[in-house]
């Protein structure tokens, strides 16, 4: 790959994001935000049963409202041909049949849709549709309905785990994790436009344009290329924009009706059931060790819940075959069907909740072995290659960042009992954990516009959530043109831009990395045939020979044969010199295994009489190869961690049996980190490129920084405190009681 | 009146629905001349309209967010009169006679705010939607004074939420204003 072959060496940026200005002045346009003429609202209606069938629905009241256009019901409603009859809704495999059955699987699940003039007319209407159910029985409690399925096996089991009869010493629990939820700032939302019939025009949230656009396609029968979905500025997503959700088909089925365009933005309210959310999680471990540390082997048991109309697997047992040598593995899981709508990916998923229980079971073992629960580690990690493939590890550099971590946490402070920790009201304690990711790479595309002047335009479909996908495009554009980055623009998150892969599972740079190098390379040959046409030497000329710069094209060379843009554009009567180029994963990922990963290091302050636990520091060391933008990475990094201490202290979406329904959905219910909730994060970076992955050999971030942070915590916890918590999450009352 | 009493089914959520049965009420629309950015604007206003889906759906001031509208996230801070209010819980109608200041009017022409341009050095964001707010919060809590630690500044920014957690960058951004 020439492009290793030069040097990549990015100095870290003085300057802010490529859509900075845009961000700090309120001038970035999110998918509601969009104006457009003759808009108006759509504001959806929830049943209020769990469970059961909608026996008919009275929208009397609601139309008498002044501004209401239409009323959407699954008995009222514009066709979608993709859910003509059963066998279609089947094929279509979209999740819920949105007004396309009379059959409630949970509470809030949408049964109208109000369409008027304003958001308030809309609103106010909504309010007024009632409906009639014959209840069925629902069951919403996960731990309730856990007995009720039985596991199965999860991939291949290694060795025999019986094994662990013969143990020096084993640990045997149970770990239970409460559903979390994504609940991004930016509420989900759509503006709908037909075009004409067969045309339609969406600004919608989400993390993969092309995703949207093929969904609809099929549902709507109509050419992919007839629709156009902008998501430019996306105000996080976390995963819950993975999937393309019912209310984005409700907000064009209402822009059909009205023959308007429409726009439909969720209520805080209902984004704890309308766009997934991270499953409630039960897991059983047994996991031996011999008395030198060496483990024997590991029984992992997992089970998550489900929809009833779907069902979703978290993969929680994914992580244990990734991080350790286990000669002897099994893992098995279930999934359990609940009153609830479909959870999904949300951000290390299945990993981030397998590794809390693994991650906690090691560190438990390691007192019981009175061994350093970082020596414990080292002596276990796997390596040299992937446990379950065989394959060598590309890069895996999980060791050093304990290492570094470890050092900037200062663990030798750390002291191993408890009873040395305790400073007054409060205990201290130290912690440790780590986590790993399959580091992925998609197929995507990026094309290069360039002006007479060297400016340069590069583009592609994918979204930019947050993580710096614009600014790291930006930077590797530079780095392999060597054009300034004030010339060099971005635009992102249209699909008529180059497509790619969604913004997600850690892919994104991965993926469109080598997308903007393989165009680069793709503009210096074009330039290379202009350049021909003035000086026979470019002729042959490979796209590693030429270099650039903000004013022309010349040899690496010594003679180097500068030619300017003005004179090549001048030449050649150019007006914009365009290219497209893609790239994605080859035979490496035959002779290679990939992972990120990372260390996560916590020290407590927890108050005995309170039960209250203060994060006091925490540091978080990662491998995601070549870092590209230190700024945005160190800031996902961040962002990861203090996710971690939401999912190991507050976050938590409580369901009443009784009534079938989600409670506290709101954020006076449902607590995340607010800014004093967290420390400053301490973040560092191993910082070494990965030869095979990509051109850039950056690995990925988004899912480390969160994979390890909770059992971190509860490790430093139970160092504090002596109390060994294993059900997130660890709010004061359990710290009380534990 | 008391014979009418009589009628009220059980319980007072049953009464409620039976009154929404009769009476639909019909909005009402109040004239009024709104200051906000040192512009002044004259418009009719629905009675329910929160100062936020004024900014956002009316005026086309898209800067101020909304996260909640509940008053739960701080998405939406905007200045009134100076201070920083919560728009979603703020009625367009109460807003007459005040000077609104929403992010789209923090920055003198091109030139930004410090508190802007810190929050780009400072990569005080992802996603950015939360942006805005904290911004005019932050502007805020610097003209307040509880910028002394850093745990004064979180302390006093935790009306504002980030789910991005970009906590670091945010206080960063107050501390260099701050200092100046
Ligand atoms: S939108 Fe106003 S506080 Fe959340
Ligand atoms: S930057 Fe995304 S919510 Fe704060």
């Amino acid at each position: 790959m020439g492009f290793f072959d030069e040097p990549f060496d990015l100095t870290t940026a003085a300057e802010g994001r490529v859509e900075g200005i845009a961000k700090v002045t309120g001038g970035g346009k999110y998918a509601a935000e969009y104006k457009v003429n003759g808009l108006c609202h759509a504001v959806l209606v929830g049943s209020t049963v769990a469970a059961g069938t909608i026996l008919n629905i009275n929208t009397n009241n609601a139309k008498q409202v002044a501004g209401v256009l239409g009323i959407i019901t699954h008995l009222q409603k514009p066709l979608v041909p993709g859910m003509a009859n059963e066998e279609k809704i089947k094929e279509a495999r979209f999740g819920l049949p949105i007004f396309h059955t009379d059959k409630i699987y949970f509470k809030g699940q949408p049964i109208a849709l109000v369409i008027a003039e304003t958001l308030e007319d809309a609103t106010y209407a909504a309010s007024l549709v009632t409906a009639e159910y014959k209840e069925d029985t629902k069951i919403v409690d996960f731990n309730g309905a856990l007995a009720s399925v039985s596991l199965t096996p999860a991939g291949k089991d290694r060795g025999d785990i019986a094994a662990l009869n013969n143990a020096a010493q084993t640990i045997e629990a149970e770990y239970n994790i409460k559903a979390e939820v994504h609940n991004p700032m930016e509420m989900h939302a759509t503006i709908a436009e037909w075009i004409a019939d067969d045309k339609l025009k969406l600004f919608d949230k989400n993390q993969g344009v092309n995703n949207v656009q093929r969904t609809f396609a099929k549902l709507f029968n109509i050419p992919v290329d007839n629709i156009e979905v902008i998501s430019e500025f996306v105000g996080g997503g976390f995963g819950s924009g993975l999937r393309v959700w019912p209310h984005a088909l409700a907000c064009i089925m209402a822009a059909k009706l009205v023959k308007r365009p429409v726009k439909l933005m969720l209520t805080r309210p209902q984004m704890f059931h309308s766009v997934g959310y991270r499953p409630a999680s039960w897991q059983k471990i047994k996991l031996g060790a011999n008395a030198d540390g060496k483990f024997v082997g590991i029984h992992h048991q997992a089970k998550n819940g489900t929809s009833f109309y779907e069902n979703f697997n978290e993969g929680i047992t994914r992580v244990t075959r990734l991080i350790y040598h286990f000669d002897n593995l099994k893992a098995e899981a279930a999934t359990v069907p609940l009153n609830l709508s479909t959870p999904t990916w949300m951000r290390g998923p299945g990993d981030c909740t397998g590794d809390f229980a693994i991650e906690s079971a090691i560190d438990e073992l390691s007192y019981k072995l009175n061994i350093d629960p970082i020596d414990l580690r080292m002596k276990n990690l796997a390596l040299a290659k992937h446990p379950d493939s065989g394959l060598p590890w590309s890069t895996n550099y999980i060791n050093e960042c304990i290492e570094k971590g470890a050092q900037m946490i200062n663990w030798k402070d750390r002291k191993a009992t408890h009873s040395q920790n305790v400073n007054g009201d409060w205990s201290i304690g130290y912690g440790m954990a780590v986590g790993a990711w399959n580091a992925g790479r998609g197929t995507a595309s990026a094309g290069i516009q360039m002006q007479k002047d060297g400016t340069l335009t590069v583009q592609t479909a994918m979204t930019d959530i947050g993580t710096g996908t614009g600014i790291s495009m930006q930077n590797i554009a530079h780095e392999s043109t060597g054009i300034s980055k004030s010339k060099i623009k971005i635009e992102l998150g249209n699909s008529n831009l180059p497509p790619a892969p969604s913004q997600g599972g850690s892919n994104g740079l991965s993926s469109i990395g080598g997308a903007v190098v393989a165009a680069v390379a793709a503009l210096k040959l074009k330039l290379a045939a202009y350049a021909a046409s003035q000086n026979e030497a470019y002729k042959n000329a490979t796209a590693a020979d030429i270099l650039m710069s903000d004013n022309g094209i010349s040899f690496k060379t010594a003679n180097n044969q500068f030619i300017s843009f003005t004179s090549l554009w001048e030449k050649n009567k150019l007006a914009i010199l365009e290219v497209e180029a893609s790239s994605g994963p080859g035979t490496e990922r035959q002779k290679y295994a990939f992972c990120s990963s990372a260390a996560h290091f916590c020290k407590v302050r927890v108050n005995r009489k309170t039960g209250k636990v203060k994060i006091e520091r925490l540091v978080t060391v990662s491998d995601g190869g070549k870092i590209i933008s230190e700024k945005a990475a160190a800031n996902q990094m961040s962002g990861a961690a203090v996710g971690g201490i939401g999912m190991a202290l507050m976050e938590e979406q409580a369901t009443d049996e009784r009534l079938g329904t989600l409670v506290g959905n709101d954020f006076a219910g449902y607590h995340f980190p607010v800014n004093a909730d967290a420390p400053i994060i301490e973040v560092a970076f191993i910082n070494k490129p990965d030869p095979n992955i990509n051109p850039q050999g950056s690995k990925g971030l988004g899912e480390v920084g969160i994979i390890g942070t909770a059992a971190a915590i509860a490790n430093a916890i139970y160092n504090a405190t002596g109390k060994r918590l294993r059900d997130l999450p660890i709010t004061p009352d359990k710290v009380l009681l534990g | 009146m008391l014979g009418a009493l009589a009628f009220i089914p059980r319980g007072v959520k049953a009464f409620y629905e039976e009154v929404k049965n009769f009476i639909v009420p019909q909005k009402e629309q109040l004239p009024l001349t709104v200051s906000i950015n040192k512009k002044s604007y004259a418009i009719k206003a629905d009675t329910r309209t929160t100062l936020l889906d004024l900014l956002r759906e009316d005026l086309n001031l898209t800067g101020a967010k909304k996260g909640c509208d509940h008053g739960q996230c701080g998405a939406c801070t905007v200045h009134i009169d100076g201070e920083r209010v919560l728009s979603c819980l703020t009625l367009a109608a109460m807003v007459p006679g005040k000077e609104v200041t929403t992010i789209e009017g923090l920055a003198n022409g091109d030139k930004l705010h410090p508190m802007q341009e810190a929050f780009i050095e400072c990569d005080g964001f992802q996603c950015g939607y939360c942006t805005p707010g904290q911004i005019m919060s932050a502007v805020a809590c610097v003209k307040e004074g509880h910028t002394k630690s850093v745990a004064e500044i979180k302390e006093f920014m935790s009306g504002n939420l980030c789910r991005c957690g970009a906590y670091n960058g945010i206080v960063e951004s107050i501390q260099k204003v701050a200092a100046k």
